[in-house]
């Protein structure tokens, strides 16, 4: 009996340890989907949003972890088979959920920041478009121009070395969106706009947004697709040692 | 000392007297800081500073941008002292197949352009009008072309060409690419998703694999099965349902009368003693 009830430990510790860690999931993947920086019009636009697909999945893939690992908990101190055996069938069908999440998360941020070009393409062709996915991309390059303080994709030359929707309608004006500007602390005018106009690299923005958007979205990416990862590792063993403790029992 | 101060000044003095003349000065672009100085159809240039320094009262510069064959057109048509007409190659059709390749946009007065200010931005945009129609407006250039420029000292009264520069580039213009060449299909996995993945799969499979082997081993397999564990006799009170003698107890089991003492109560002891 003393295996037995150690083992029954071990499961109710596991289980303990693994609905509070599902249950962080479910709050990372709730942040990751309310997307604090906003940036997903860029991946929403190019409709490849598998990042935030995945965070929808682990949200509920969290709390039902939760859930079931406290069924787990009470399945155990009962000592009754037929309920440990609801609770793997359970536990194992979120596992594979969970992994879709974690899979399509990762898989889909290689699409879209694997290298500059889908967001260098998507601005060209979007920025200044008057259609909805124009004005959801303007706005939120303008957004990360002005907090970032960045021009460009890889930086103000794409711009000039490719044509764009923005330099069609407005290429006559200026080569480049006034977001590229560099503009007082104080009232927020353009600090030399014949300057930034003609391109002197001391009155604009020189670096590249990419690196940026890159590393936000991976953010998110590693939030869900990384941190999923960890759960299910832990969520194998659970499960693992919960099929050795139901063989142990009458 | 004395000797290289006097021959300094007198290179700087003859440089001087002949950039004055406009003879060697040639167009110059912009510092390699400015990141618009050339694009696919605008030229950003130096302004001609301190370049024609004769007194010309009412005189202007104007600018000439050539392609490769509006440089021989344009020479063969206008030198120093020689009256030129300004709208000898309008810009709307300068560069048009049978056209000269050339053409004309005015830069701004003489006494706008002195030896001793020192301007904030002193760069002059060729192509600032955009798509124009004017005859000698500042239109954009033919997108990609190789273009060369050359200032010019006019004297508006007489229309004709008091000085010029030296031919300055050729520049290249950047020739635009379309953003659909841009390949934005997938470029690499990444080697963190090749590791969730596969890592996943085979948990995910060894977790099927394990499922199936626990239901084997509970439903089948009952090989060295676990003692059964017996209860040991029961003694129970003892009836007596016949109507017999006293003495006769068919019911007591002489095998066990040693363990009376160790098993029994009271309870379950016979009521009369047990014969030996």
């Amino acid at each position: 009996m003393g295996a037995v009830t150690c083992l029954m430990v071990t499961v109710v510790g596991l289980n303990a340890i693994a609905a509070a860690a599902g249950l962080a999931l479910s709050a990372v993947a709730i942040w990751v989907a309310v997307d604090g920086y906003k940036l997903y019009p860029i991946s929403g636009v190019s409709g490849k949003d598998d990042i935030f697909a995945g965070a929808w999945i682990a949200i509920f893939t969290g709390f039902a972890f939760f859930l079931t690992c406290i069924f787990g908990i009470f399945a155990a101190l009962k000592r009754s088979r037929a309920l440990m055996l609801v609770y793997l069938i359970i536990m194992f069908i979120i596992f594979l959920f969970e992994s879709a999440s974690a899979i399509t998360s990762a898989t889909n941020r290689d699409y879209l920041v694997g290298n500059s070009n889908l967001v260098k393409k998507q601005m060209l062709q979007y920025y200044a478009d008057s259609s909805t996915q124009g004005q959801q991309i303007t706005m939120t390059w303008n957004n990360v121009m002005t907090q970032v303080q960045c021009c460009g994709a890889d930086g103000p030359t794409d711009w000039i070395q490719y044509n764009s929707t923005y330099r069609q309608l407005f290429g006559a004006a200026s080569l480049w969106p006034l977001g590229c500007c560099k503009r007082q602390s104080s009232n927020f005018e353009v600090v030399d706009p014949i300057g930034c106009k003609a391109g002197v690299t001391s009155s604009m923005f020189t670096q590249g947004c990419f690196q940026y958007i890159e590393s936000v979205l991976s953010r998110y990416t590693w939030a869900v697709s990384w941190y999923g990862f960890s759960v299910l590792m832990l969520v194998f063993f659970t499960l693992v040692i919960a099929m050795i403790y139901y063989t142990q029992l009458p | 000392m004395n000797t290289h101060n006097a021959i300094r000044l007198v290179s700087l003095l003859s440089i001087w007297m002949l950039a004055a003349q406009g003879q060697i000065f040639q167009p110059q672009l912009a510092p390699a800081n400015f990141l618009g100085r050339i694009t696919s159809n605008t030229v950003i240039l130096q302004q001609p500073y301190c370049v024609f320094t004769q007194t010309c009262p009412g005189c202007e510069i104007w600018l000439v941008a050539a392609l490769s064959t509006g440089t021989g057109n344009f020479n063969a048509l206008v030198n120093i002292s020689s009256p030129i007409s300004l709208s000898v190659s309008p810009y709307p059709t300068a560069f048009l197949p049978s056209s000269a390749q050339f053409f004309l946009t005015r830069v701004g007065p003489l006494a706008n352009f002195p030896c001793n200010t020192a301007p904030a931005f002193p760069y002059f945009t060729v192509g600032a009008d955009g798509i124009c129609t004017g005859i000698n407006c500042n239109g954009v250039l033919p997108v990609g072309s190789i273009v060369s420029f050359r200032y010019l000292l006019i004297d508006p009264s007489n229309y004709t060409v008091v000085n010029m520069t030296n031919w300055g580039g050729p520049f290249n213009l950047t020739t635009l690419l379309s953003y659909q060449t841009i390949n934005d299909g997938l470029s690499a996995r990444s080697g963190a998703m090749v590791v969730i993945t596969t890592l996943l799969c085979v948990a995910g499979a060894l977790l099927l694999l394990v499922f199936f082997i626990m239901l084997c081993v509970s439903c089948c397999g009952k090989k060295d099965g676990k003692t059964v564990t017996v209860m040991s006799s029961i003694r129970i009170p003892r009836y007596d349902t016949h109507n017999l003698k006293e003495h006769v107890h068919p019911y007591d089991n002489q095998a066990y009368e040693p363990d009376a003492k160790n098993y029994s109560t009271s309870q379950t002891l016979p009521k009369s003693p047990v014969r030996k």
